[in-house]
């Protein structure tokens, strides 16, 4: 909020739009409409932050104001309670992220630079199956993968969970961006080194990967979030004996909360601040790898 | 030149990794969805040793329950009404953030933000809200708008409206970005062009600003869809599915089917009617606005 209006009093005056020629008070009624529309849509945000922040005493009388004074006692409290399930969870989301992306980023870059060595025909059909992974509710598959894990002897356990994670959609989105991105790879390149007596292996290692930067950046970035943010997955694959990652934990935590509003608000934000912040720093990318191909 | 390229497409440690990737997607996505439509011809249980082959005796028992009909017209209402209202939403929200001044791109940053986060904190954070005793009610008795506290989640029919205000919120920051950036692919020059005519603002957007942005509205609106018949999560930390399964989507239900009632096979069947109505309805929605883009 203080940083929104800092920030409206230190705008640059707005120019008039090009188009349209509009006055300037049309331009400010704008900015006034459009700020009170985005405070309104990110009430909930602001909700989470300040409360994070207040008794439960606060909360309850005055849930919209800031925090006067604030307190920190939720966010210790969520830290020291005696089962750790913030920090537990927020190490098994990490591990389970990077382990997972560690797998899908070279796979899906292996597997999108061979496919661009195959037919045209055979590429579009394999895309097309690929395009199903992304279109698939995970519902669907879930209980037949657990079947799976079982049978590997990996169900509930944290390499069944990364399995399930590399296997599944993820990998199509990763497939989808590296065979985009390929696309725009010039064939000389990769010829060039070919003659040089190159073999496959090496070219992708030394030549299409590091070309590939800006398209692992995206799978990066979003494969991060969605599986650092997934509830299914670990809630059914890992269950309950394996200890939680931040999701599935705060989920359970909310049935011995329910009425604890401070504490469950302190345990929102600890949760929320990695995302936010990842998003926050890399955001350009992030939306960058959104919009490519909306705006063809 | 391609042609040199491919000949030494041979090499066997490419081929591996590539194969590999391949087969973890058969094996998690594929096998996956065969084994439902097996499964689905089968009362398998947990409890019970061995399964039997029942033919589609799970599929006709699908035209006469009840709560799966509850399930599917629930999930399709909210698929259609808030891939409309989120998209809505979208355009309008692009349309005034659409400026490239400081606070503006403040703005577009934290629209974003609903997004980043886990559907879980969504549900929880509007679970707070939309409690009997939560800010929306004390907000609203304190305007004078109501005279006591709403039952937003209580009531079967309020909780289906909140399940869809929330999925709305959260999808409506995915939507704003993608058609800011269909904008800003708009040529300036075509809106100086239908001011020299004399072209009012809302025959500007209806035959310019809509129109331009249909690639866009493509890719958003497939994705909002997607989201919206894959929805769990959300649904899982707001509601429960409940009040009475009022807001139990068909992936919580296929959910409950198979790890609370314990019948995977008629978990699998409803499985794979949601698969086919996803295929379908994705598929097809796809194929018209593609056609839209094009027509326009």
């Amino acid at each position: 909020m203080s940083l929104l209006t800092a920030q409206r009093r230190s705008a640059p005056p707005i120019a008039p739009s090009p188009a349209r020629g509009r006055r300037p008070w049309a331009s400010r009624g704008r900015l006034v409409v459009a700020g009170l529309l985005t405070l309104a849509f990110v009430s909930p945000i602001y909700l989470t932050i300040v409360n994070a922040f207040k008794t439960q005493g606060q909360i309850i009388q005055n849930p919209e104001a800031p925090p006067a004074p604030p307190t920190l006692q939720n966010l210790t409290g969520a830290l020291s309670r005696p089962d750790h399930i913030v920090q537990l969870g927020l190490a098994n989301s990490a591990l389970t992220v990077v382990a997972s992306l560690v797998l899908i980023i070279p796979l899906g870059a292996a597997f999108s630079f061979w496919l661009t060595r195959r037919s045209a025909r055979f590429r579009r059909i394999v895309l097309a199956i690929f395009g199903a992974g992304l279109m698939i509710p995970p519902a669907v598959v879930l209980l037949p993968t657990i079947k799976i894990l079982i049978f590997l002897h990996l169900d509930h356990t944290y390499p069944g969970l990364v399995l399930a994670n590399v296997g599944g959609g993820y990998l199509s989105f990763a497939v989808f961006v590296y065979s985009g991105f390929l696309r725009s790879v010039p064939d000389e390149i990769i010829e060039a080194a070919a003659i040089d007596g190159a073999g496959a292996l090496r070219i992708w290692w030394k030549i299409v990967m590091p070309l590939l930067r800006p398209a692992t950046a995206t799978v990066a970035i979003f494969l991060s979030l969605w599986i650092w943010n997934d509830f299914m997955n670990p809630q059914f694959i890992l269950g309950p004996l394996q200890g939680q990652t931040i999701t599935t934990g705060l989920y359970l935590s909310l049935g011995q909360y329910s009425t604890n509003y401070a504490q469950l608000f302190g345990m929102m934000l600890l949760a929320a601040v990695i995302p936010v912040a990842g998003y926050l720093t890399v955001q350009k990318q992030f939306i960058a790898g959104l919009t490519t191909g909306a705006s063809k | 030149m391609i042609t040199r390229v491919r000949r030494r497409h041979g090499d066997p440690a490419l081929t591996a990794l590539a194969l590999l990737a391949l087969g973890l997607y058969i094996l998690f996505i594929i096998v996956p969805v065969v084994m439902s439509g097996w499964k689905s011809l089968t009362d398998e249980n947990p409890i019970m040793a061995q399964s039997h082959f029942i033919g589609l005796a799970n599929y006709t028992a699908m035209t006469h329950d009840d709560a799966l009909a509850s399930s599917l017209s629930f999930t399709l209402v909210m698929a259609g009404a808030v891939t409309i209202i989120a998209n809505a939403a979208g355009i309008g929200f692009a349309m005034l953030l659409n400026k490239t001044s400081l606070s503006f791109r403040v703005m577009r940053t934290v629209a974003f933000l609903p997004q980043v986060l886990s559907g879980v904190i969504v549900g929880f954070v509007w679970r707070y809200i939309l409690a009997q005793d939560g800010i929306l009610n004390h907000i609203l008795m304190a305007l004078g708008i109501i005279g006591g506290p709403v039952s937003w989640l209580g009531n079967p029919d309020l909780a289906m409206f909140s399940v869809g205000l929330v999925a709305a919120w959260v999808l409506t920051g995915f939507t704003t970005v993608v058609h800011l950036a269909a904008l800003q692919s708009i040529p300036v020059e075509l809106y100086q062009a239908a001011t020299v005519d004399g072209a009012g603002r809302w025959q500007q957007f209806r035959r310019i600003t809509f129109p331009m942005l249909a690639p866009g509205t493509t890719i958003s609106v497939t994705i909002s869809l997607i989201t919206m018949l894959k929805l769990y999560d959300i649904i899982a930390a707001l509601t429960g599915g409940g009040p009475a399964f009022a807001t139990q989507s068909t992936a919580l239900y296929i959910i409950n089917l198979a790890f609370t009632d314990d019948r995977f096979g008629y978990a699998s069947a409803v499985a794979m009617l949601l698969l086919a109505l996803s295929a379908v309805i994705a598929l097809s929605v796809t194929t018209l606005l593609r056609r839209r883009e094009v027509d326009l």
